[in-house]
């Protein structure tokens, strides 16, 4: 029957380029086993720059205190909560991809599950950093946690920002188990390749014996399934709460009730986002264009289109209760934010959230790749800024006398760029030394591992015939 | 799905003429019956007549969120692509297929707007400065402007989606699904903003002066469960009559209690996070609406929510073995129809001024069997016209070799 378009009923085969099984093992392999390229000490060499500036920029605050940063009086939460939300919302894609589209039976997702699920967890190692650093006082961050203090005063259980350290603490430990469990058989793989003893003892431990037994696969599928399970509700949990630590307050412009499941899809909208930004230049260096195909990139570009306009219409929302509200507070904080002297932020949240990700309803923009690395960048940017934008509430408060601006210093920028020198230096290293795809997840997408794959017939009519 | 089928659909696409009957006769005389009933309630006084228009509102409620939900499935469906859902498609798209009878349900709504929306009353945006604030959102004319719209919407995108399924049924046509994929993302955008302005208008206004931005996203959830629902117990009664038995499989089952379970716990996230937030701040403006729900007896009926729309059937319907059983899966879905009924009520009811407490009354039951009876006979008279199942679908093959177990 002739086709409306050039679609299909059924969606086209997963891995491109002929691939088998060895030739899986060999591409992705190499990226490890082959001497780092001048391109990759180059970008190490400029990631580390990165990383020297946050070291520097941490032990200035804690010798000089927080007053480094722009922090004034009303605005008493500065850039660290925006990069603090920012990086843990990267995170969120990676546990997206690699438990709910699990979970969905989304077989696209295995091209890119390995390293999503790495940037999660460089992302919340950067997001760690800063409710670590923020509390100033450095010797008082125990406070963070459920301990009492020589007083036997204990920190408060009602308050948001103790949960927030339980459910980023959590979220990091199943994360980095999911990621680990993942890795086994590929690791094992790069144990048997070994052509040196420290690769070999190094990969062979961590592999922890693994010897592809019909045993151990069945293990490893019910573990992974299990773990996708308990990595779906905690990752929704997580943003959910890192929402709370706004929405529960009375702050006009933070509490509303719409802020979690909001929070939750801006997150998997950054997260896509920064999937992209790093899997693009990733594919092409590494040849890994039959794995990370276009259609991968589209089906990303569609979550973004998704997430993007339901952060849309939260905006959206956000403003029409306000002004249905009827209340004069939450009306002005509104109004302030499109209008007030963060309105320029506010212009920059909107185009680069809500506008950019209109241009992926055309197929012909889905699926260009430079289209859709320049548009990533830009919905990088906007989460960003509506993390900045959210915050920067606090700047006219109450009280009018005491209304101010935020500007930062010299040390906030240096901390947000350093901070993504060290996610950057932890990429890098994951690129080097660990399978940057899923290659025994992958070959399970390929049409031999189907035991009724036709091409069999073929294979064993040409091995008999060499006999 | 390279091409190698191993089922093939062998099923009679039509139910028996005999079952539909039965039931569009049962279902219509029930419905006609309670509507019956309910009218007299509007010569009984004030009072009876104000309570038959909030009876009847959550009665109406409870069939227009199944509609929706199921609009929100058909189009979901072509949006994603998905495959397992063939075969149960249609069953969706008549539910979604009945917004035209909803629309007409919900005259009566329209007829008692000043029993229900005090806002309506020409006197409160001059006594009220609040409802004054939003007068040019919540005013009669421009309530019914929006509901029209709405119906008209939901009605075009509906029969959009059904008309072209059927007539694939009888040219086979492949292009038809594309046709129907080209308008599924715009059909999401347009879906996604009338549910939430509806949930606002016919729900969220009843107590004009309280508001919450999770509304919409409440109204969408509650939709979903009682969808999936809905889909389970309609799938169960197809089968057991004989009909599609080899189509509807017991994987087809597995994933509506699946999609069932996840959207409980979809629900009950939107609800508690709406509850959590407002009792946190504690904004009096705000906590008007739980305080007011939780006193004179409506916290029991809180807490039944919390137990039986969320504690209950998520320990019931997590085991497999449980959605994957027709009794199993029988019976988390009904209850689930029963409890959305009751979450309904819940943010309905306790609105109406006469009442001093949760009080029951026989209108609750009359309108209920009224407005379902009458949409479950429109439900099944769809049976009697066109196939039970999207026999010409080219993914139906592939739904039924579907089995994630």
């Amino acid at each position: 029957m002739a086709q409306a378009t050039n679609e299909t009923i059924f969606p086209p085969p997963l891995v491109e380029g002929g691939q088998t099984f060895a030739s899986i093992t060999d591409t992705v392999c190499r990226i490890v086993e082959e001497r780092p390229t001048l391109g990759w000490f180059a970008a190490f060499g400029v990631a580390n720059v990165g990383l020297l500036m946050l070291l520097v920029s941490i032990a200035w605050l804690i010798w000089e205190g927080t007053g480094i940063w722009g922090l004034n009086n009303p605005a008493g939460w500065g850039w660290a909560i925006v990069n603090f939300v920012f990086w843990v919302g990267i995170g969120h894609a990676g546990t997206l991809i690699s438990a709910i589209l699990f979970l969905f039976r989304q077989k696209w997702r295995t091209a890119i599950n390995r390293f999503a699920e790495a940037m999660t967890i460089f992302a919340v190692i950067c997001a760690l950093v800063f409710p670590g650093i923020h509390v100033g006082r450095i010797w008082a961050a125990y406070w963070m946690f459920p301990l009492p203090n020589q007083m036997g005063m204990w920190p408060n259980f009602r308050s948001p920002l103790l949960w927030d350290v339980f459910a980023v603490s959590t979220y990091f430990t199943v994360s980095l188990l999911f990621w680990y469990v993942g890795l086994v058989p590929d690791l094992a793989t790069l144990r048997d390749r070994a052509k040196n003893k420290i690769a070999f003892y190094a990969y062979g431990i961590l592999s922890l014996g693994w010897r592809g037994a019909n045993r151990h696969w069945q293990n490893y599928e019910r573990a992974y399934l299990l773990l996708a399970a308990l990595a779906t509700p905690l990752v929704l949990s997580v943003h959910t709460i890192v929402s709370f630590d706004f929405a529960v307050s009375l702050v006009p412009g933070w509490h509303t009730t719409i802020f979690p499941p909001y929070f939750v899809a801006g997150a998997i909208f950054s997260g896509f986002a920064m999937v992209l930004t790093l899997a693009i230049p990733s594919r092409k260096i590494f040849g890994l264009e039959d794995f990370i195909t276009v259609r991968h990139i589209e089906n990303m570009n569609k979550i973004i289109l998704v997430t993007g306009t339901m952060v849309g219409y939260a905006y959206a929302m956000e403003f029409f209760i306000a002004w249905y509200s009827a209340s004069e507070f939450e009306g002005f904080a509104f109004v302030n934010r499109a209008l007030g002297p963060f309105g320029w932020a506010y212009f920059i949240m909107v185009s680069c959230n809500v506008i950019t990700p209109q241009f992926f309803w055309f197929k012909k923009i889905r699926t260009s790749i430079a289209a859709t690395f320049i548009l990533s960048i830009f919905v990088n940017i906007g989460m960003w800024f509506e993390r900045f934008v959210i915050t920067m509430s606090l700047h006219r408060d109450y009280i009018p006398s005491s209304w101010d601006y935020y500007q930062p210093t010299a040390w906030d920028i240096s901390t947000l760029i350093g901070s993504f020198g060290l996610f950057f230096t932890c990429f890098l290293l994951f690129l080097k030394f660990l399978p940057a795809v899923a290659m025994a997840e992958i070959k399970g997408v390929l049409p031999q591992a189907d035991p009724h794959w036709e091409g069999y017939h073929k294979e064993h009519a040409k091995e008999a015939h060499h006999g | 799905m390279a091409g190698l089928h191993h089922k093939s659909f062998t099923d009679e696409p039509r139910l028996a003429p005999a079952v539909v009957k039965k039931a569009f006769v049962t279902a219509l005389a029930v419905g006609g019956v309670g509507l019956v009933a309910s009218a007299a309630a509007l010569a009984m006084g004030d009072e009876v007549r104000r309570r038959f228009f909030f009876s009847y509102l959550a009665a109406f409620a409870l069939v227009l969120t199944i509609s929706l939900g199921a609009l929100f499935f058909t189009i979901i469906h072509h949006l994603t692509r998905a495959t397992w859902s063939a075969g149960l498609r249609r069953i969706a798209e008549n539910f979604a297929g009945l917004m035209p009878v909803v629309a007409v349900l919900f005259v009566p709504v329209v007829l008692g707007i000043h029993e229900l929306y005090h806002w309506s009353h020409e006197a409160a945006p001059l006594h009220d400065p609040i409802i004054g604030h939003k007068a040019s959102y919540l005013n009669t004319g421009f309530f019914i402007g929006r509901a029209v719209f709405f119906f008209v919407l939901w009605s075009a995108i509906a029969l959009f989606f059904r008309r072209n399924s059927v007539k694939q049924d009888e040219t086979g046509d492949t292009s038809l699904t594309f046709k129907m994929r080209k308008l599924a993302p715009v059909s999401t955008l347009a879906f996604a903003l009338s549910v939430s302005f509806a949930g606002f208008d016919w729900m969220m206004s009843l107590d004009p002066h309280w508001f919450s931005t999770m509304f919409g996203v409440w109204t969408f959830a509650g939709s979903m469960v009682v969808c999936m629902a809905s889909l389970g117990l309609a799938a169960l009664w197809l089968t057991k009559n004989g009909a599609l038995t080899h189509t509807i499989t017991t994987g087809n089952l597995h994933d509506i209690g699946k999609l069932m379970f996840g959207f409980i716990v979809f629900w009950a996230y939107i609800s508690f996070c709406q509850y959590f937030l407002i009792w946190y701040a504690n904004i009096p403006e705000e906590t008007a609406f739980y305080l007011h729900r939780l006193e004179h007896g409506w916290g029991s009926m809180f807490k039944l929510i919390v137990v039986g729309h969320f504690a209950l059937p998520f320990w019931f319907l997590m085991s497999r073995h449980v959605k994957r059983k027709r009794i199993g899966l029988g019976l988390g879905a009904g209850w689930m129809v029963l409890m959305h009924y009751v979450d309904l009520y819940y943010v309905i009811m306790p609105s109406n001024p006469d009442l001093h407490g949760m009080t029951f009354h026989w209108l609750d039951l009359t309108t209920l069997l009224g407005v379902g009876g009458i949409y479950v006979a429109f439900f099944v008279r769809q049976f009697g016209r066109d196939a039970a199942v999207a026999h010409r679908d080219p993914q139906l093959v592939a739904s039924m070799e579907y089995d994630n177990a």
